[in-house]
């Protein structure tokens, strides 16, 4: 009954456990030296004193308000320029050079520059993020109205639905559908970038105490930060997938 | 319906040439041919999706008096079998409560009911035909175009949708112009069968009337005295076709 493939998660939470007590005793037998992989229970520790003591939740605020305005604004101009691109030639030929070197690039790189530009404060931060976003938006936009079912456009003309029609019953579904189904890979961009601009120069972050437990050799704190940012990123994917399950259940 | 002397091109050699047919009120007509006869391009040039090159296609129909039934059902897959159907009402000025009501009416007459709620996704083949069928039929069309529209079932769906198509467009008096390569069917469903040549420059080469009466069982008008020969004539014609054309090649 164990081997059920039902029962995967609990094989997969034996494993897990069964890793952390080796890894902890390993850390108590003097196997792993604690200035680079400290124990479990100190990384425990570490994170229990971030909430308890109260001095993450400034940091949580500066990280979520960054990704998630990062996320907004990313995805409404990714959505905006992609459609514009797909119906107005001019546009698409201004912005497809440029959408296909920002996509080339690794778009990180362009921190220090959002810095200079806005200052250490928020807004450099959600800059980071929307250009993260919105670059996949665009293309995921611009392709998908290219490819849009021809089949589906004439059948909606052939009801006799006019332009707006198509645009509301063929083209704004299929938008939806491809931003719905990219909606968990602009989260993962969108923390990405808010935790790498608060890496470069912030006051305030996730990503500003994870370059502080690095520059004082925390290496506890710095596994509770990354611990702590994987369990968030997850519960927003998490939050991600039933939206989008519930959004796409046609499919 | 009539079309005269249509001639469809994609730019080279035409694939259809001077082609002319009509389609009189509440007549069952089929066209058939070889593959790559420019049947499906004569039904997008009559739907208006084609531009011929000349030719004119002549209706007394509004658009929203024409159905289509095409081998793809092209349901939209975000909308419910109900919204799918009610669609083309409300694009003609339904009210979108009114449209629904009709088109729960349409799929429980279909044997669809209870299905309404369903996405085209999760409704099997021969229910999603049956759905667009609603759709076309919602319209209260005097004309229906079909290209193939049975093509995909398989053979027991198939014989349920035929018969239930054939008992609807001769109980409401409906035309129809059907594109298939399936001459059987063809035969078996039509009041009259046009054969096009192998393509390019497609043309109708002959015209069958089929003398077998309605109201027609489309199994049983299988085994009517007249349908083996006129079977047999037409399979001879196809085949001579097809085997001049590649003569010429």
């Amino acid at each position: 009954m164990f081997l059920h493939p039902r029962y995967a998660w609990i094989r997969q939470l034996a494993a897990f456990a069964v890793l952390l007590a080796v890894w902890e005793a390993a850390g108590r037998a003097g196997l792993l030296n604690p200035l680079y992989v400290p124990n479990p229970s100190r990384i425990g520790a570490a994170l229990v004193e971030l909430f308890s003591d109260g001095r993450i939740w400034p940091h949580l605020d500066a990280t979520f308000t960054a990704a998630l305005g990062g996320l907004a604004l990313g995805i409404v101009v990714g959505i905006l320029l992609g459609v514009a691109a797909a119906l107005v030639r001019l546009i698409a030929e201004l912005l497809e050079p440029l959408m296909t070197v920002l996509n080339a690039i690794p778009r990180v790189i362009l921190a220090p520059l959002f810095v200079i530009w806005l200052g250490i404060g928020l807004a450099s931060k959600v800059a980071l993020s929307f250009i993260l976003v919105a670059v996949l938006i665009f293309s995921t936009v611009f392709t998908g109205i290219r490819q849009v079912d021809r089949r589906l456009v004439e059948r909606v003309v052939t009801l006799g639905g006019d332009r707006w029609a198509l645009v509301r019953h063929v083209y704004l579904p299929s938008v939806a559908a491809w931003v719905l189904g990219n909606l968990k890979i602009a989260v993962g961009f969108a923390f990405t970038g808010a935790c790498v601009g608060e890496f470069v120069a912030a006051t305030h972050g996730l990503g500003y105490l994870l370059s502080f437990a690095q520059s004082t050799y925390n290496a506890a704190l710095m596994f509770a930060l990354i611990l702590l940012i994987l369990v968030v990123v997850l519960l927003i994917f998490g939050v991600a997938g039933r939206l989008e399950k519930y959004l796409l259940r046609w499919n | 319906m009539r079309v005269r002397d249509l001639t469809i091109s994609y730019g080279g050699e035409p694939v259809l040439e001077a082609v002319s047919l009509t389609v009189e009120e509440g007549r069952f007509v089929s066209l058939v041919g070889p593959s790559g006869s420019g049947k499906s391009s004569l039904l997008r040039a009559v739907i208006g999706l084609q531009q011929p090159l000349s030719g004119t296609v002549e209706t007394h129909l509004a658009r929203s008096q024409l159905g289509i039934l095409f081998q793809d059902d092209a349901l939209l897959p975000w909308k419910t079998a109900r919204d799918n159907v009610a669609l083309g009402l409300t694009f003609n000025g339904m009210e979108r409560k009114k449209a629904l009501a009709e088109a729960e009416a349409w799929l429980e007459r279909l044997d669809l009911v209870g299905f309404g709620d369903r996405f085209p996704r999760h409704l099997s083949g021969g229910q999603r035909k049956r759905v667009a069928l609603a759709q076309a039929l919602a319209m209260k069309p005097r004309l229906i175009l079909m290209d193939e529209p049975f093509a995909s079932l398989d053979a027991i769906v198939r014989a349920r949708v035929v018969r239930d198509v054939v008992a609807l467009v001769e109980r409401e008096k409906i035309s129809v112009l059907l594109v298939t390569h399936d001459l059987e069917e063809a035969l078996s469903l039509s009041d009259e069968v046009y054969l096009l040549s192998q393509g390019p420059r497609a043309h109708i080469t002959q015209q069958y009337p089929v003398p077998i009466p309605r109201p027609r069982d489309p199994v049983h008008s299988r085994m009517h005295p007249a349908f083996s020969p006129l079977y047999e004539r037409l399979w001879a014609d196809l085949s001579r076709e097809v085997d001049h054309r590649a003569e010429a090649a």
